[in-house]
């Protein structure tokens, strides 16, 4: 007789405990969304799908956040890429060793607290302006925070992001014996940028792809900094849910959960869709 | 040069630090001098008397961070151990990233009629579920680099020798996995630790933790009150780096805590 075999417990909890939320928290936005329950619900609808894609603010959204999380992953990995081959064995000797590890007990909530006091209108940034002698008031200090442009989410974000990238390609770099390589690419007779440029960059983007591609959905599903040093339009996508989602009016409740859908599925098929890249190339990391 | 970079370089990851402790004694920083007017250590002498009702909030971020932690560690160790035997090891890890693909907002939101429907928002019992789901991801994705060949080969060699099943888990792998397992419950607490969407979602209010204060204050422009509490939130992680920074390192990238063992 053919049997089945019994499904594992534990793998079956892991998956009623990771998959089963985002099933039925997606489940959940879907059928509310298209009117299937509701405290207003009068039947299926798709009105507010039409209300919310045809709103310039979802789309400005989403679009605002994929562009903030992309430039935000972009400018810290740079910054961790060129202080990496700045210092090099530097970053594990003396106290820096320990000091690069200090960013890492920062939540973005801190973060956002810090952004403000230093870069704010009257933070230390501005002050050290004004004892320079390059301004005079705060007003004469440029708007970095609460900017549609997003700068401030942006800054918040290297701060926060980019000592996390600068270990982890130390780590990488040991791992993949970089130094080892690039020193064979200079007996060979290139020069120190195209040793870096052909052998050290490509092979940490590479090694680290599975673990960016984690950074930058996180960063585009931000919600503490946005909050705090974002301005009131655009909005990142998860404070746009969140304030639809929290408003008096139950009529914006439907298109809190359209919003959530949309950005949902384009966050996990974009995730998927980089893990399967990764794969595809044979790319050891956590999405094997 | 690249010890003078070096030097600015540690500067700068020490200023975030610097300028919340003089926040916290500040009693008066105006515009446009560099270093506060005045200062005062009330701000402190408050909080540790809970004037402000700190301490508690303190006490139940502490205590919810502690459970999520244990469970997620006690929950992921077994899991990770299945799941690194299983034949489709790579698509089942890539699966569980998919609640950091949702973002902790989008979730809540989405799972709070559940949580309404379980009795659970507004407590908790149901922050600390909540946060179990990124938690337990976390673990899984973390303690999976602890199975690889060697663990097999030392498990073998222990069962050659007569150990049992139980005796291999208590002898051999529970010692092995000490210290992965202690960068484990450390990053799983910081996770429920550091967690502000989900206090503030499924906790609808009713769950007062150490962020849900901390941004009370900063909204209300209370900065020095912030400050304070930014500091308490940041003494369990800087204190761990203290101890040991391996409790902190493994944050940057959890699937290669094993390469620098």
């Amino acid at each position: 007789m053919n049997r089945r075999p019994r499904p594992d417990p534990w793998l079956l909890l892991l998956l009623a405990m990771t998959i089963g939320p985002v099933v039925v928290a997606l489940g959940f936005m879907l059928v509310y969304s298209v009117g299937g329950i509701g405290l207003l619900s009068s039947g299926w609808t798709l009105r507010y799908w039409g209300e919310a894609l045809h709103d310039g603010e979802t789309w400005a959204s989403l679009g605002y956040s994929f562009a903030i999380g992309l430039a935000s992953l972009a400018l810290a990995l740079g910054l961790a890429l060129g202080l990496q081959a700045a210092l090099g064995p530097q970053l594990r000797r003396g106290p820096l060793r320990s000091l690069l590890f200090v960013p890492l007990a920062i939540p973005a909530l801190v973060a956002a607290l810090v952004s403000v006091e230093l870069f704010g209108n009257a933070g230390l940034l501005a002050r050290l302006a004004r004892a320079a002698g390059w301004i005079d008031m705060p007003n004469d200090f440029p708007s970095l925070l609460f900017t549609a442009s997003g700068s401030g989410i942006v800054l918040t974000h290297v701060l926060l992001v980019g000592p996390f990238l600068l270990l982890l390609l130390d780590r990488l770099a040991r791992h993949e014996r970089v130094d080892e390589l690039a020193w064979v690419a200079r007996s060979l007779g290139a020069s120190r940028w195209q040793a870096w440029r052909r052998v050290t960059l490509p092979v940490l983007l590479r090694a680290g792809m599975p673990t960016l591609s984690v950074y930058f959905i996180v960063l585009v599903g931000a919600f503490e900094v946005p909050l705090l040093v974002g301005a009131p339009y655009p909005q990142m996508v998860s404070v746009l849910v969140q304030r639809k989602f929290s408003q008096f009016d139950l009529a914006s409740k439907p298109q809190a959960y359209v919003i959530g859908s949309v950005y949902a599925l384009l966050a996990m098929a974009l995730l998927m869709a980089l893990f399967a890249w990764c794969g595809r190339r044979g790319i050891s990391g956590d999405a094997r | 040069m690249r010890r003078l970079l070096a030097m600015l370089l540690g500067a700068a990851l020490l200023l975030p630090l610097a300028l919340l402790l003089l926040l916290s004694v500040s009693r008066q920083w105006t515009w446009p001098v560099l270093w506060p007017d005045r200062w005062q250590l009330r701000l402190w002498h408050d909080l540790l008397s809970d004037t402000a009702g700190i301490a508690s909030a303190v006490a139940r971020s502490l205590l919810m961070a502690i459970g999520v932690g244990l469970l997620a560690t006690a929950l992921g160790f077994p899991t990770s151990r299945r799941l690194a035997r299983h034949r489709r090891r790579g698509r089942l890890l890539a699966l569980i990233h998919l609640p950091y693909a949702l973002s902790p907002v989008v979730l809540a939101v989405g799972l709070l009629f559940v949580f309404l429907k379980w009795h659970l928002a507004g407590h908790m019992a149901g922050v600390m579920l909540a946060q179990l789901i990124f938690a337990y991801a976390y673990a899984v994705i973390l303690l999976s680099g602890f199975w690889n060949p060697r663990t097999d080969a030392l498990v073998d060699l222990a069962r050659t020798l007569g150990a049992d099943g139980r005796q291999v888990w208590w002898r051999v792998l529970l010692p092995m996995a000490l210290p992965m397992l202690t960068v484990c419950l450390f990053q799983t607490f910081l996770i429920s630790w550091f967690d502000y969407p989900l206090a503030l979602l499924i906790g609808s209010g009713q769950v007062q933790t150490l962020t849900i204060r901390l941004f009370e204050y900063f909204s209300s422009g209370d900065i020095r009150l912030a400050a304070s509490c930014a500091l308490l939130l940041m003494a369990p992680p800087l204190l761990a780096l203290l101890v040991n920074h391996r409790l902190l390192s493994s944050a940057a990238a959890p699937h290669l805590e094993t390469l620098d063992d």
